[in-house]
């Protein structure tokens, strides 16, 4: 009975502190999904905060989340690769955390990668490569936690009624939390296509858009189509619906470790495919592609333009072929694609590092 | 001295001419009875249908005329008259960027299948602008869009039997 009366009690203040999360999102705008048992709270995003921004989640106590995935470029790190603790590159390039609650996978290739409070672990424990080279380091970093005042406060509040509310699925669950905050929905496109501001867009940028959405101009809608700029997106009541993966021809051949989501579905077909990721603060995520090695947007433009790079990739998308763009054309993409940047995100504070 | 008068108002005159541009207009061509060129003047005059999409968790309201309503009013077979030789007619619906796609005349029927294909002109309550075009069509029903033409421009009727 003494249980059942404090688990109903927990049960009541879990349910208390969720429910005083508000999206803030603009009219009409779609709320992500959040996982039953990570319900949102001001204090757990807040605690996710401090936690991105932390270099004690590092072996070498010099690097955090937020190394690679910083807020003034859209959280990204301006690298063609990343770089972990050891120096060791990443094979791919750091991806934004920009929208990241709504998109259906979370990496460039992974298909089954779809809860964010696993993909949390990833830098930190993962060997191969080495990001932030946390493996068998998990005591060291929960003491040096634990000993932190700050996050005394903070996990108490974040985890209310929990005894001992400082360990790794914690940790993992209040970045994951934070992470989903880090939402893009008042970029000047938006004030233009949703607000009822159409002097929100230049003239160029409205071109832009029109060439963007054209299926036999440009057809980049095709691939990163919806609100997102990214394909199909997860919200609250949708369906759950799957990533697509592309193969946008940039090699003859799309050698290991880089072969897309090959590497977990095993066929041959597969090779080279990559998520196409959200295109909200583009202007801001250079160098561009899944290895960054495309260095800037016009380049990108230039690539697709072509039909791809390679011309040999007998995996190519169908959805490549050369088009036939003027060079007002490219300006004119590259113009609207500028009007996805959301300036305000780069500097919030509700995302900025609470440790200076 | 005259001359000089009768200039400055042909150029005024000129001028306010080249200033008017026409009203963005949707074509109905081909094989009809009566061709027309749509505004959403003359479309706010016909009986207006809306549907509900559901964009990515964005919900739009299109409000606009049944595609149906459109080709009857050009005189293209619908109903009980659509039968026969009529049947094996098809409509190209085109693009301003030369985007084509085709219905056949049986699947805009009501009284062949409730497809619910709607000429819109306005989206929640506004005009549609930039990349929707002026006009568009929404098929709510369809599972893909591609066939809901944005920017739309021309709805050419093809009768392949005469």
């Amino acid at each position: 009975m003494i249980r059942r009366v404090a688990s109903f009690a927990l049960v009541a203040v879990m349910a208390l502190s969720a429910a005083d999360w508000e999206w803030n999102l603009p009219p009409g705008f779609p709320r992500p999904v959040v996982p039953p048992e990570n319900q949102m709270s001001v204090a757990k995003a807040e605690l996710g905060r401090y936690l991105f921004y932390d270099v004690r989640l590092s072996v070498n106590g010099q690097q955090s989340c937020a190394s690679c995935h910083r807020q003034e470029l859209a959280f990204t790190d301006g690298l063609a690769r990343a770089k972990g603790t050891t120096g060791e590159l990443h094979p791919r390039s750091s991806m934004s955390l920009v929208n990241v609650a709504y998109v259906p996978s979370l990496t460039w290739a992974n298909p089954a990668m779809d809860k964010l409070e696993e993909q949390a672990l990833v830098p930190m424990f993962g060997t191969d490569p080495v990001e932030l080279g946390l493996k068998g380091q998990e005591e060291r970093v929960l003491d040096s936690l634990r000993k932190a005042e700050v996050y005394q406060r903070l996990f108490s509040a974040a985890f209310p009624g929990d005894p001992r509310p400082i360990r790794m699925d914690t940790i993992a669950n209040a970045i994951a939390a934070f992470q989903r905050t880090i939402i893009s929905a008042r970029s000047p496109y938006d004030r233009y296509r949703y607000g009822g501001d159409e002097s929100a867009l230049s003239e160029a940028a409205q071109r832009g858009e029109k060439l963007f959405f054209s299926g036999e101009k440009a057809g980049c809608s095709q691939c990163h189509g919806g609100w997102n700029f990214s394909g199909s997106v997860r919200y609250a009541g949708g369906q759950k619906v799957e990533s697509e993966f592309h193969n946008t021809g940039l090699y003859d051949t799309y050698r290991a470790p880089n072969t897309g989501i090959q590497e977990h579905t095993g066929k041959a077909a597969d090779s080279g495919k990559f998520r196409a990721p959200t295109l909200r603060n583009i202007a801001v995520t250079a160098p561009y592609m899944h290895d960054g090695s495309i260095a800037t947007l016009s380049e990108v433009i230039e690539h697709y333009a072509r039909g791809g790079r390679s011309s040999a990739n007998p995996l190519k998308s169908s959805i490549l072929h050369p088009l036939s763009l003027s060079p007002r054309d490219k300006m004119d993409l590259i113009e609207f694609l500028q009007s996805l940047t959301e300036e305000e995100l780069l500097k919030d504070p509700r995302w900025s590092n609470p440790w200076r | 001295m005259k001359l000089g008068r009768l200039c400055p108002a042909l150029l005024l005159m000129a001028a306010a001419i080249m200033g008017q541009e026409a009203a963005p207009s949707v074509r109905v061509t081909g094989a009809v009875k009566q061709a027309l060129a749509l505004t959403a003047d003359d479309l706010g005059k016909m009986p207006r249908a809306s549907v509900k999409t559901d964009s990515d968790g964005i919900a739009i309201v299109y409000e606009g005329v049944w595609l149906h309503d459109v080709l009857k009013r050009a005189g293209v077979p619908m109903g009980t008259d659509l039968r026969g030789k009529a049947l094996a007619s098809y409509v190209l619906a085109e693009a301003e960027d030369g985007y084509q796609v085709l219905f056949s005349l049986g699947e805009l029927d009501p009284e062949f299948i409730d497809n619910q294909i709607l000429l819109a002109d306005t989206a929640n309550g506004r005009p549609l602008f930039g990349s929707q075009g002026r006009f568009r069509l929404v098929a709510p029903k369809e599972k893909r869009g591609a066939r809901s033409v944005r920017m739309l421009t021309r709805l050419d009727v093809v009768m392949l039997r005469k």
